[in-house]
């Protein structure tokens, strides 16, 4: 991770070329097998981008993603793998839709959301624990825990939303249906939920501690250069722990405000894999803050047009993960070519 | 006592067969980690193997030529991610997640094209050749010698590439590429070509065992069957610390984990499959723990090399 | 000699990053003799023998060997011409054996024979007086082991020609010579020894041959016998004339006397600690460091200097004994950041990989030891103004050549990077400051600017612990040595009893 991130001087230039340069492939295998990527590509952007219907979506759509990738922009910066998102993601999600419905009758509404958002965030936090312990305990690898994790709670979500938590009313297992007087409000004069403010919020504020303070300067020293962080008096493990906890409560947040907001209840099986979206989003925006808001749109319209186009043009909604794929490896493509170019 | 006896024979054979994709996978890692190649592209190749297994096979009919369709692929897999982190030197985790993200959607896709939503089921595949003699023994007759031809083949593995890794001239270099590949590279060995070697075979390993899980264990495809049995080759291999045979042993724990839920069900007890599926990964993650402080990479790992810097 | 050399470089030529480090350079090397490299650090000896080896292509130039012309592009072809070279930081692999590393390579068929490399390597041994345990890992010999090592792997190799990278920088006096006995029975056997260092006094001593070196291109070349004849200090004039402008001759720092009254500020009483694998590095070691003087540290490297100054440093745990600074116990006061507030400060012997963060700016390394403290940081909340007006002072009052805080400090040179690492710990205003190796690497007008400004710091109070593998250096600027021999200060000696000689077999643990 150390050659590839964190080039101050880096024009924005390499992440839109990985952008074109995976569309052009994509387009190759579109080709392949016998679709017409021009017809295709000009459905997705006239659908995702040229309908209200469409930006809409995906400005909905956005909150979940600023809010991931703010946690992994914490993640990253510290040069720390949390590949966890998806299973933080789920516990946070979990623990709302199960103890949100129970909170109805005694919380105010304020007290209700802050205290159902902190829940998320505590999920995620949870959910992140072994793998930062491990990590700052024994410098265990935390690619391969938080990896493992996500299985372990897609497993035990189903497994909840079955048995212990089922709200046995209905058929397919989920939790009790959140009242509508108690979702998450819209942002006035629109069908855009609160979440989107919530989320520019947090990534801007995650980005200005990384910048700002003490605590993100040391995540940043741990990125550059770990021993020289152990060696200057710093407490790598605090910082490890810190940093990782705090990217998996973003996620538990972003979990518990998909429920609120979209979901209402928490259904077996559901799981929207922000990971494999936001970890190229992390990349391409190459960890500045600002740059995530810009491509977070783009990459839920990515999300939004391709299921507008999986059911016009009958292209599975796989072709956008095929995107996401070929967008990392030619990020880290272009960065290789990037430093042939400097020196 | 027959009840027992059923549970064992059952436990016996699943934990055998489930433990063979994971096996396939982790050997060829371990090649790999131990040039300083971190293949993260595994569960990409997995699934690419599984897929192209059960495509080729049912496209020609002919199950073994699954097998073969699932190697090469793998080979051709092992070769890109070779190309980008070898020559490119392109940073292997990014490398690696983004090969994985692609070959799986890509192969969801090409199914879900293909196949829409039906799941058609290969014929003739998950068939099991009989030892003769061998399996006529009581009780473990049955389960371990009564199994598809790959499993005899990839036990027969272990031992060979032991042997190929730390007793023949090209495991030492191997070794060697990757702890100090520089040093290596001084003292004329190859560098690029034998972490090419390893990362093709590792390929081809991994591919081989996502074709078992297809067409050896079952019959059919389905998007998820990998479910992270890539990463759980990776903890193998770090359990085994790159020896083959540890990493064979390491197997077999993961795969009798595997095994729990049929063996549950053969024991007729009440647990829900769900909280068992999770069992495999809570083992990984115990295993992890508990080897935690005596885990230690290959110097290199990760590590592009480039003489001269 | 013959007429035919066994190896000849005509007019190599090359560039690194537009930096010039070979200048079309003629070197020839004949069977049997001795052909010493000389020059300073970064005159390109090493380039060019890297070149030889394979290591580094050329940009321009040709190589030809027994009188034809070769084209080496990797080391695989250089070892197939038979050219072995011993790297200053070794080409072995630490986690393998000796017999393993010494075939790697040249295994010779698939499957390994080793009762056929044993007797191979026995015959060898015997015929150059050399003994290597066999089965022991790399990581677990000694750096004079590891050379024997690797001369041992070139003569398996059957090289006719052997280079030797700066070989007695790592070595004691007594090691050396040994190295020189095998040298010169190499050269009776009718092979060729290319020799690279810095040192006249060895290089005078052994060679045939001196070509010397000065930014790249080839300034001189000598006989070693003349050298010899006209005795050591006409030789050393000799080459000084050559290796120097006038001007740059190397002084040997003043000499500053201070007042012999002795003001203990740090001791370490019995200290004992351990190594990365749980070994006993530090065996009771017990040490008072006077208020401004400069306490060197001599020894091989190995011996227990990292550990040293790493449990001054706060980085490494005691295990037992006593750590006292100005009266007060500060043994369980851990953590390099108690340690920095308590007043020691601690400049690392890797700065490339400990002592900075190369990706980061000059500004943000700068205040790697001081981001907690107003004015860099109110409230946990940073404070870029005041953090760059540092940063800029330092760069003017440390001479340090980048043009402004915001550079990442990853593109500087080695001696600015020094420079920032000195700047960040003397801006501390340290009461001990331990410093291990502050000169490696650096050429010589840094060294000196650096050996000055310790000299500057213990005149104005400051403890100085002034670890260095390099004796001639402690020699000039030390006012007592302490030498450290596997975990234990075996003498202390003042600086006007100390001389090459008795430092040197103390360094080899023998006590007068």
């Amino acid at each position: 991770m150390k050659q590839i991130l964190y080039d101050k001087a880096a024009p924005a230039a390499n992440s839109i070329l990985s952008v074109i340069s995976a569309f052009v492939v994509g387009g190759v295998i579109l080709l392949f097998i016998g679709k017409n990527p021009f017809t295709l590509y000009g459905q997705l952007f006239l659908q995702g981008m040229g309908s209200s219907l469409g930006v809409i979506e995906t400005i909905i759509k956005m909150a979940p993603l600023l809010m991931v990738s703010a946690g992994l922009l914490v993640a990253f910066s510290g040069g720390l793998w949390n590949l966890g998102v998806e299973g933080q993601f789920l516990m946070g999600a979990i623990l709302t839709g199960w103890l949100a419905p129970k909170l109805v009758p005694f919380l105010s509404l304020p007290v209700y959301f802050i205290t159902l958002g902190g829940i998320g965030f505590a999920g995620g936090m949870i959910w992140a624990l072994l793998p930062a312990i491990l990590k700052a305990r024994y410098n265990l690898n935390e690619i391969i825990i938080t990896l493992m994790m996500n299985y372990v709670a897609l497993n035990l979500v189903t497994w909840m939303v079955k048995g212990p938590i089922n709200d046995l009313s209905v058929v397919p297992a989920q939790t009790k249906l959140i009242p509508m007087t108690h979702r998450m409000p819209m942002i006035p004069f629109t069908r855009i939920h609160l979440g989107l403010i919530i989320g520019l919020i947090v990534i801007i504020g995650v980005y200005w501690i990384i910048r700002r303070t003490t605590m993100g300067y040391q995540i940043r020293v741990l990125f550059a250069n770990k021993r020289a962080a152990i060696h200057t008096g710093m407490n790598v493990k605090r910082i490890i722990v810190w940093s990782l906890l705090t990217s998996g409560g973003f996620s538990g947040l972003a979990g518990a405000i998909d429920v609120l907001a979209i979901k209402g209840l928490f259904q077996g099986g559901w799981n929207p894999m922000y990971g494999i979206t936001c970890i190229p989003l992390v990349f391409l925006a190459r960890l500045n803050g600002w740059a995530v808001i810009p491509l977070s749109y783009f990459f839920s319209f990515l999300v939004v047009g391709g299921e507008f186009v999986a059911r016009d043009q009958g292209v599975p909604v796989f072709f956008v993960h095929v995107l996401e794929g070929l967008m990392l490896l030619s990020f880290a493509a272009g960065e290789h070519i990037g430093k042939g170019r400097v020196t | 006592m027959l009840f027992e006896e059923a549970l064992f024979v059952t436990v016996l054979a699943s934990t055998l067969r489930g433990s063979m994709p994971m096996l396939l996978a982790a050997l060829g890692e371990t090649y790999a980690e131990s040039a300083g190649i971190l293949n993260l592209g595994i569960e990409g190749m997995m699934v690419a193997g599984a897929f192209a297994s059960f495509l080729v096979g049912l496209q020609t009919n002919m199950v073994p030529l699954g097998f073969l369709g699932a190697a090469i692929i793998g080979a051709v897999l092992g070769g890109i991610i070779g190309f980008l982190v070898i020559g490119l030197r392109l940073n292997q985790i990014v490398v690696g997640l983004g090969m994985t993200v692609f070959t799986s959607a890509f192969c969801n896709l090409l199914h879900r094209i293909i196949f829409g939503s039906q799941f058609p089921m290969l014929w003739g595949a998950g068939m099991t050749t009989e030892i003769p003699v061998l399996s006529k023994i009581p009780i473990i007759g049955q389960p371990l010698f009564n199994q598809h031809w790959l499993v005899y083949v990839t036990l027969a593995l272990v031992p060979v590439l032991y042997f190929l890794l730390y007793r023949t001239s090209l495991g030492l270099r191997i070794r060697a590429v990757g702890e100090t590949p520089w040093a290596a590279d001084a003292s004329g060995v190859n560098v690029y070509g034998i972490r090419y070697l390893t990362i093709i075979l590792a390929g081809v390993l991994a591919s081989t065992g996502g074709a078992f899980l297809a067409i050896g264990d079952l019959a059919f495809f389905i998007p998820d069957m990998v479910k992270g049995r890539g990463y759980i080759a990776i903890v193998v291999v770090m359990l085994g610390r790159w020896n083959p045979i540890k990493v064979f042993l390491g197997s077999l724990l993961f795969g009798f984990a595997l095994s729990l839920t049929s063996a549950l069900q053969v024991a007729g007890l009440k647990v829900s499959p769900d909280f068992i599926l999770t069992m495999p990964y809570l083992v990984v993650i115990l295993t992890l723990i508990i080897i935690a402080k005596s885990t230690s990479l290959p110097a290199a790992l990760c590590v592009p090399y480039k003489r001269g810097e | 000699m013959n007429n035919q050399p066994l190896i000849r470089l005509k007019a190599i030529t090359k560039r690194f990053k537009g930096v010039i480090a070979n200048d079309a350079v003629d070197f020839d090397l004949y069977p049997g003799e001795v052909h010493t490299l000389l020059g300073e650090n970064g005159a390109g000896k090493s380039t060019l023998m890297h070149i030889l080896s394979g290591l580094v292509q050329p940009d321009s130039g040709s190589i030809e060997i027994r009188g034809e012309s070769v084209n080496i592009r990797s080391p695989y072809d250089s070892l197939r011409h038979g050219i072995g070279m011993v790297y200053q930081h070794f080409a072995l692999v630490p986690n393998l054996t000796v017999i393993e590393n010494i075939i790697l390579g040249f295994e010779e068929g698939l499957i390994l024979n080793r009762k056929r490399t044993e007797s191979v390597l026995k015959q060898i041994f015997k015929e150059f007086e050399l003994s290597l345990p066999l089965d022991e890992k790399i990581s677990n010999l000694s750096v004079g082991e590891r050379q024997r090592v690797e001369i041992a792997k070139a003569l398996f190799h059957r090289s006719d020609v052997l280079i030797l990278d700066e070989p007695t920088s790592v070595l004691t006096p007594i090691e050396s010579e040994e190295l020189f006995n095998t040298v010169f029975s190499m050269r009776r056997m009718g092979k060729a020894v290319v020799f690279i260092t810095h040192k006249l006094k060895e290089t005078i001593g052994i060679s045939d041959r001196i070509s010397i070196l000065k930014l790249g291109k080839k300034v001189a070349e000598m006989s070693g016998e003349d050298l010899r004849q006209v005795g050591e200090e006409e030789g050393y004039r000799r080459i000084f004339d050559v290796m120097f402008d006038n001007t740059q001759l190397p002084k040997d720092t003043t000499t500053i006397k201070r007042s012999s009254e002795e003001m203990p500020i740090l001791e370490l009483d019995q200290v004992v600690c351990l190594g990365n694998f749980g070994e006993m590095r530090l065996k009771k070691l017990s040490l008072k460091l006077n208020k401004g003087e400069i306490f060197g540290i001599a020894g091989v490297d190995g011996n227990g200097q990292k550990e040293l100054a790493e449990i001054l440093a706060g980085q490494r745990k005691v295990v037992s004994g006593r750590l006292i600074l100005d009266g007060n116990d500060i043994t369980h006061e851990e953590g390099a950041g108690t340690r920095t507030d308590l007043g020691i400060s601690y400049i690392t012997d890797d700065r490339m990989q400990e002592g900075c963060a190369l990706s980061m700016s000059v500004a943000e390394n700068s205040i790697l030891r001081l981001f907690k403290r107003p004015p860099f940081s109110r409230r946990k909340i940073m404070n870029k103004a005041n953090i760059n007006r540092h940063a800029e002072a330092l760069i003017r009052e440390f001479d340090i050549k980048v043009s402004g805080p915001d550079v990442d400090v990853g593109t500087l040179s080695g001696g600015n990077i020094q420079k920032i690492l000195l700047a960040r710990e003397l801006s501390l205003h340290p009461k001990v400051l331990v410093c291990n190796k502050p000169t490696q690497g650096l050429d010589a007008k840094t060294t000196r600017y650096v050996k000055d400004r310790l000299q500057q710091e213990s005149v104005r109070g400051t403890a100085v612990l002034f670890i260095s593998s390099d004796l001639d250096e402690l020699l000039s600027c030390s006012d007592r040595i302490g030498v450290l021999y596997d975990g234990e200060l075996l003498d202390i000696v003042n600086r006007c009893d100390a001389n090459r000689e008795n430092i040197g077999k103390l360094m080899l643990g023998i006590r007068q």
